[in-house]
């Protein structure tokens, strides 16, 4: 504990909740809602250093709001006529939930079961403290340095502290086995923030295996961190950056499903899919495992018949959705260790695919990278020897509430089970209410960031139960790069503004002026007849080309 | 008013009306005056310059220094020592001067509030006002005067700044009248000032909180 600290209040007396006590101060300590206060107390003979977050700040000793009725007249001018003294008049009563003090046995809080008492002194929680003891970092002290420990995130610090002052270093393998969600609005810093954790886990400190499942090529930047001085080790390491380009992304058919088979046809009849399902399981049963769609439609034939009509059918959907669409191939596949190794991060940009093809090779991805997890957990032959990190923008499009889609089958197998063979998943998404509710909740950490919508608040509220009520308040009036940090990476949520990036961010968005004025001048340099004669009006009063 | 501004510059606090004189008190702060007839003086107060709202002075020396005791008429009160009574006066006219201490004739008593002290220059006009409880007691037969416009804006400026501190130990003494008297005030300080004085808006919203709250009070909103 840190010599003197200077007190900022005094207990009143308990407040609502059982948790819950007030306290009063005055107006020149400036507490806001979600600062963090300390207090001592005497628990089994032991003085401990309680903690608790302020939750609602209300004045109960101030100027009238009749003071306030000229606009242009200030309040302090009105007092000063009526002679009320207006220096330190004010007083606040705040309150506050206790959190618990932290139990260096358990490394976490524990609850002293007992409020202050009212005329306790409170001070304002020192910052070294705050950061060994708000994340759940497992250090055996109340105070640490942080900086020291391997394997943690350096995210941002409390935002309610100067920038900073107590900065909040998470621990990766939590995040990384339990899953983790990042949730907010469109602009709020999700890719950013995103970013910021994968060049955490870059560092050498770490040295992730992570992979970036990237619909909207947001990543492009990531580059930026081979061969930049934060992030070499001093054994010579140097993170690798790989851009996995749509052209690159093969789904050999064999290791499709009869699922996602069915799910990519247009409307097979109930004939079709059983001839379909026989044929395709008889296929995956060969050993080879490089067979297409003519392998398919022989096996077929030889079941049922050269004219069989179902046959015929299903051949022409097979070509057209499986033979004509690039993404499949009847050998081609991503090999898997060109696209995990430690120190490695991925980023399979498919930007150029449609939703459904995003789908597709995602599901497969996933199955075989989860079946390789598997094998090595259980000590057979693997591709993948180490745990890996895999993170989804747009969450919502691979594990959607609504159920429609073939990857959500393995996300849910994944954030169920994955924790035990080394596979985590990081959800990013927009639109929480539209992720599956057994996916989100199975997301152990999570960063919430500012989010209006109250349908997708709700979502959090119910999926989130780290996440309490006081701290989930504040969501919609965050500003991008502020979060709310909760779950199993935190022994309690706080509230902090993310670190700047180490490397530039690549997802600005596009600004719509600049485009619209280039792409006029572009139209300025074409040829003009081709205008004029297309439409054949000879009084145009249009700007023509000067060239 | 339209009297003050020329001639009346720096009205002389000698030479002002005198309005009546104490004969009781209710407390520290709050006086009963009988208002001045023609029997009692040269010149006395005409309506107006005893009305509801006048603010008035009375001269004290303290300690070597002379002072102006300022105050505000809240009430006034007729007694009519013949109500009630039947039959024949037994009393003439002239003889209540020899009954001191009872009023026996018709008379107005006048409630007047204290609001602060002034010290008294040697120009006749008054410096450093404050809006302090007056310490010193007053006295009964002390002249009291009716306080001119210009004094009652000097005793109301502090700092370039127009001040009213007095204003709730005169609601609690005016009582239900509070309200109406610091109205009254009001309307004479702005009457005084420039329109453009910023002082004006500041005043405004004075008023309005003073009457919200009697309006509150009295169960009107
Ligand atoms: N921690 C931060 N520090 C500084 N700026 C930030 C931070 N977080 C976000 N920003 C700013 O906000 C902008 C939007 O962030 P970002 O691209 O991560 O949003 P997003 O939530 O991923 O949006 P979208 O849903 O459109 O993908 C960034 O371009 C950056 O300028
Ligand atoms: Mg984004």
């Amino acid at each position: 504990m840190s010599g003197k600290q200077s007190v900022v209040g005094t207990v009143a007396g308990p407040g609502e909740d059982p948790n819950e006590f007030v306290f009063v101060t005055p107006a020149d300590k400036s507490i806001k809602t979600g600062e963090f206060i300390t207090y001592t107390v005497s628990v089994d003979g032991e003085n401990r250093s309680v903690f608790a977050r302020v939750t609602n700040r209300e004045l109960i000793r101030g100027l009238p709001d009749g003071f306030l009725a000229d606009p242009e007249v200030g309040p302090d001018t009105v007092a000063a006529t009526l002679g009320v003294p207006t220096d330190d008049t004010e007083l606040y009563r705040l309150t506050a939930t206790v959190i618990g003090y932290y139990d260096t046995d358990m490394t976490t809080f524990a609850n002293p079961r007992q409020l202050p008492s009212p005329g306790t002194p409170l001070s304002i929680a020192p910052d070294q403290q705050l950061e060994t003891v708000l994340p759940n970092l497992g250090c055996e002290t109340d105070s640490a340095d942080v900086t020291e420990l391997d394997g943690t995130a350096h995210l941002g610090w409390l935002l309610n502290r100067p920038s900073e002052a107590t900065n909040i270093h998470i621990p990766i393998k939590e995040f990384a086995s339990t899953h983790l969600a990042i949730l907010a609005s469109t602009g709020s810093g999700k890719s950013y923030t995103a970013s910021v954790l994968i060049e955490e886990m870059m560092r050498p400190g770490s040295r992730a295996s992570l992979l970036v499942f990237d619909p909207h090529g947001e990543y492009d930047s990531l580059a930026d961190i081979q061969g930049h001085d934060a992030f070499q080790g001093e054994d010579g390491y140097d993170p690798d950056v790989v851009y996995y380009d749509p052209e690159r992304l093969r789904v050999r058919i064999s290791e499709l499903d009869i699922g996602d088979v069915m799910a990519v046809l247009d409307n097979p009849s109930n004939r079709m899919q059983e001839r379909l399902s026989t044929a395709w399981r008889a296929m995956q049963r060969r050993e080879s495992r490089t067979w297409g769609v003519d392998e398919l439609i022989n096996e077929m034939e030889a079941r049922y018949g050269d004219d069989d009509a179902s046959v015929g059918a299903l051949e022409w959907r097979l070509r057209r959705s499986i033979e004509r669409n690039d993404l499949f191939h009847p050998e081609d596949n991503v090999p898997l260790d060109e696209i995990v190794d430690p120190g490695q991060c991925t980023v399979l940009q498919m930007d150029t695919l449609d939703r459904w093809n995003q789908q597709l090779i995602t599901t497969v991805l996933l199955r075989r990278m989860y079946r390789e997890r598997l094998d090595a957990v259980r000590d057979r032959d693997s591709e993948i020897g180490h745990p890996i990190f895999a993170l989804f923008e747009e969450g919502h499009r691979f594990a959607p509430a609504s159920g429609d889609a073939p990857s959500l089958d393995i996300m849910r197998t994944i954030t169920s089970e994955g924790r035990k063979f080394g596979f985590g998943l990081g959800i990013i998404s927009q639109r929480p209410s539209k992720i599956d509710q057994d996916v989100l909740s199975q997301c152990g950490t999570q960063i919430s960031m500012q989010i209006k919508n109250p349908n997708d608040q709700d979502a959090i509220k119910n999926s989130v139960e780290a996440a309490g009520e006081d701290v989930l308040r504040e969501l919609p009036g965050l500003t991008p790069g502020q979060a709310v940090v909760s779950g199993d990476a935190m022994n309690t949520p706080a509230l902090i503004q993310v670190r700047r990036r180490r490397t530039e961010h690549g997802a600005e968005s596009p600004d719509v002026i600049e485009a619209w004025r280039e792409a006029y001048d572009q139209r300025q340099r074409e040829p003009a007849q081709s205008e004029s004669a297309d439409f054949g009006e000879g009084d145009s009063t249009g700007v023509q080309s000067l060239d | 008013m339209t009297e003050s501004a020329t001639e009346l510059d720096t009205p002389d606090l000698d030479s002002c009306v005198r309005i009546g004189s104490i004969v009781s008190s209710n407390s520290h702060l709050d006086y009963v005056v009988e208002i001045f007839k023609e029997r009692d003086c040269d010149r006395p107060p005409e309506l107006h310059e005893r009305e509801f709202g006048q603010p008035v002075f009375i001269k004290k020396v303290i300690d070597g220094t002379e002072h102006a005791v300022m105050g505000v008429i809240y009430d006034t009160k007729l007694v009519d020592p013949d109500q009630g009574r039947t039959g024949p006066r037994l009393a003439q006219d002239d003889q209540a001067q020899f009954t001191p201490g009872y009023i026996e004739e018709r008379t107005t008593l006048a409630g007047v509030a204290l609001l602060g002290t002034a010290v008294v220059t040697d120009d006749r006009t008054i410096a450093d006002p404050t809006h302090r409880m007056p310490r010193w007691t007053l006295e009964v037969d002390d002249t009291v005067y009716h306080c001119p416009d210009e004094v009652t804006v000097s005793f109301h400026t502090v700092d370039g700044q127009i001040q009213l501190a007095y204003l709730d130990r005169l609601i609690d003494i005016a009582g239900d009248l509070g309200a109406e008297v610091i109205v009254a005030l009001i309307d004479r300080l702005r009457r005084m000032l420039p329109e453009d004085d910023p002082n004006q808006r500041v005043l405004d919203v004075v008023e309005q909180n003073i009457e919200w709250q009697a309006h509150e009070r009295r169960g009107v909103v």
